[in-house]
């Protein structure tokens, strides 16, 4: 057993160095650059520097409260939607399914700088086809890109465009697990269809959906191409930055990284805190 | 309670029928099998009595009222699934009373069906598990549970033992057959194991592509079947078909050769029809309707193939030209593989058919 052992990880040798160079070494490597002043020449250890400053730092609370705020906004209406999507998906009236499932599907696979500059024309103050929506029922015009609000509303509009459908076809799979016989108990039992969606079908998708929620919250805590490309590097004035336009803002145009270290570990500490405590919220009752 | 009664009811799945009109009487608080092969229509039947399936033609009334066009819900019917239906994320007490606390049923109400069930089924102390903690017979008890709380005029079982293993069926058998006496409520009850059915049944009723093939009480059935389907069916281990021909007929009887023993001959009194001279038929004959040499009117010599012992009987299975006959022995009188003996038909312990299968009486 030993012997067999000895000869797989010899097989996974390659694969492991590999790992360790690109995976492991730049986690621990971004770490310990973290506790670095690195705008000095050489780089000298100065705990406080870094993580010091990201305490003080206007701009990390700005891009905290900005991502924050897409959090808690944009994760849970682009969750419900997707069960939406999902049940309709999955309802036996629906003709042409597969199409729709590939519809729902297809805003995952369109490459993100295309997506983004379609986004960005839709969304235009004179010529994108919202406006001239708004316009012709006789709404006021709105200054996407100019804005704050709207600006943010426009990245989670354009997120969850994205995202929703491809939670939607988890979430459908989920639903096909619930076996039908379940319902017809149901039906028996005199439950109607929505208090058997709330009582039956929510309850047994709660794992399901725990896992979207985590993958969302994973995601949006790391939110990029959109303020970036959509709202033009986290316009206007800062409104849409986010922690990982702020990482990339100080890592790759200040080359500060150090202090980019201490943001990304940020987030990621964010994260799995948010998750750790969403999973223990959802726990399921011994 | 309720009498369930069955008229020319058909069932149409697009153009495909797959309940060709049946016809069925179930008398309030009886015992009725469905039984049959699979892909029989016996399940689609039970889930038209349940209003989960859309009747294509006929009625269907319980208690004297068509319930065609009447919601599942509003029947008064209970149903326990073949895979349980249990609500996963629920403990036992909560599946229990799902149904009655959606419906706004009062507390105290709610609580004393549930307390009953519980009692009936003895499951008091599961009561706080789910169901994954739960074996597969326990499992069983509580679907029967939740199908008690409802207080049904008729209980409809869909193959509800097939995923125990075999000494809790036995176990679960008894158990229904004891709560149908408990209750005294009209019970629908659908297997494909004709064991089940001759245990449970007041009354069977054998199903065969849509078509009822016979209805009566499990003896009935056994002793006298309609046709050599229900014969075949009915009855563990299965009757033996002989080829036989018809060489003569005479005095209200008529003399078959068994065309694969030898050309052995059998005068097999009739009553009501003679079939021509030279038909090919086939003769029926029950395993434990095998006797010893010279106590029957007809012997055959067998070879013994394979003998199974079980301990108050034995099964030989014997070979005798291409027909392979299955004879039941006493543990004593036991053979081994191998052996030559001779075994005898009696004319009033066998039935004939025709060749299409229908019954010469």
């Amino acid at each position: 057993m030993r012997t067999q052992n000895a000869t797989a990880y010899r097989f996974l040798t390659p694969y492991l160095l590999i790992f360790a160079i690109f995976w492991i070494w730049p986690i621990i490597s971004s770490f310990i650059i973290s506790f670095q002043a690195t705008r000095t020449v050489p780089w000298r250890f100065a705990p406080a520097f870094n993580w010091g400053r990201l305490i003080g730092d206007p701009a990390f609370y700005n891009a905290l409260k900005n991502t924050l705020l897409i959090l808690v906004i944009q994760v849970p209406v682009m969750i419900a939607l997707a069960i939406v999507m999902a049940v309709l998906l999955n309802s036996p009236l629906l003709k042409a399914r597969g199409l729709y499932r590939f519809a729902f599907f297809a805003p995952v696979v369109v490459g993100e700088v295309a997506y983004s500059a379609v986004f960005r024309l839709m969304f235009s103050l004179d010529f994108g086809i919202v406006n001239k929506l708004l316009d012709s029922i006789g709404l006021p015009k709105v200054d996407w890109f100019s804005n704050v609000t709207p600006a943010m509303a426009l990245i989670m509009i354009a997120v969850t465009w994205r995202w929703a459908g491809y939670n939607a076809i988890i979430i459908l799979a989920g639903l096909q697990s619930i076996p039908e016989d379940v319902y017809e108990a149901a039906t028996l039992d005199r439950v109607s269809r929505v208090k058997q969606f709330f009582h039956i079908t929510l309850p047994l998708l709660k794992p399901v959906i725990v896992f979207c929620a985590v993958l969302s919250i994973i995601g949006t805590m790391q939110l990029f191409t959109e303020p970036f490309l959509i709202t033009e590097r986290g316009g206007p004035g800062g409104g849409t930055e986010t922690l990982g336009l702020l990482l990339y803002r100080q890592g790759f145009r200040s080359l500060n990284f150090g202090y980019a270290s201490a943001v990304a570990y940020t987030m990621a500490g964010l994260a799995i805190t948010i998750t750790l405590v969403q999973l223990w919220l959802m726990r399921e009752p011994k | 309670m309720a009498a369930v009664t069955l008229t020319n009811v058909v069932k149409r799945f697009g153009s495909f029928e797959v309940v060709h009109g049946a016809n069925i009487d179930i008398a309030d608080g009886e015992f009725v099998v469905f039984v049959g092969p699979s892909g029989c229509g016996k399940s689609t039947l039970l889930r038209m009595i349940a209003g989960l399936e859309d009747i294509s033609g006929g009625d269907i009334a319980i208690g004297g009222k068509v319930m065609n066009d009447v919601e599942a819900a509003d029947r008064g019917i209970a149903m326990v699934f073949q895979s349980y239906a249990l609500y996963p994320h629920m403990t036992v007490e909560q599946n229990l009373s799902f149904g009655l606390r959606m419906n706004g049923n009062p507390k105290a109400d709610t609580d004393r069906r549930v307390k009953r069930a519980a009692e009936i089924l003895r499951i008091d102390e599961l009561m706080q598990r789910r169901p994954k903690q739960l074996s597969g017979g326990q499992r069983q008890r509580v679907a029967i549970g939740r199908a008690i709380v409802r207080e049904p005029q008729v209980f409809l079982f869909d193959e509800p033992l097939s995923n125990l293993d075999a000494e809790l069926r036995v176990q679960m058998r008894v158990e229904i057959s004891r709560l149908h006496k408990e209750l005294g409520v009209t019970m629908i009850y659908v297997t494909h194991d004709q064991t089940e059915a001759m245990t449970l049944a007041d009354r069977i009723v054998v199903l065969k592509a849509g078509n009822v093939e016979q209805i009566g009480a499990p003896l009935d059935l056994y002793d006298d079947p309609a046709n050599r389907f229900v014969a075949g069916f009915i009855g563990s281990p299965k009757m033996n078909f002989l080829s036989a021909k018809v060489v003569d007929t005479s005095n209200s009887a008529a003399i078959i050769e068994l065309v694969n023993h030898g050309g052995a001959r059998l005068r097999k009194p009739l009553r009501d029809a003679f079939p021509a001279i030279g038909a090919e038929i086939v003769l029926g004959v029950r395993p434990e309707h095998f006797f010893e040499a010279g106590e029957g009117d007809c012997d055959i010599p067998v070879k013994a193939d394979v003998a199974e012992h079980l301990g108050s009987v034995s099964y030989v299975y014997a070979n005798s030209g291409p027909e392979e006959l299955i004879v039941e022995r006493e543990a004593s009188r036991q053979r081994a593989s191998g052996d030559h003996f001779t075994v005898s038909i009696k004319a009033e312990r066998s039935l004939l058919f025709d060749k299409a299968g229908a019954r010469i009486r």
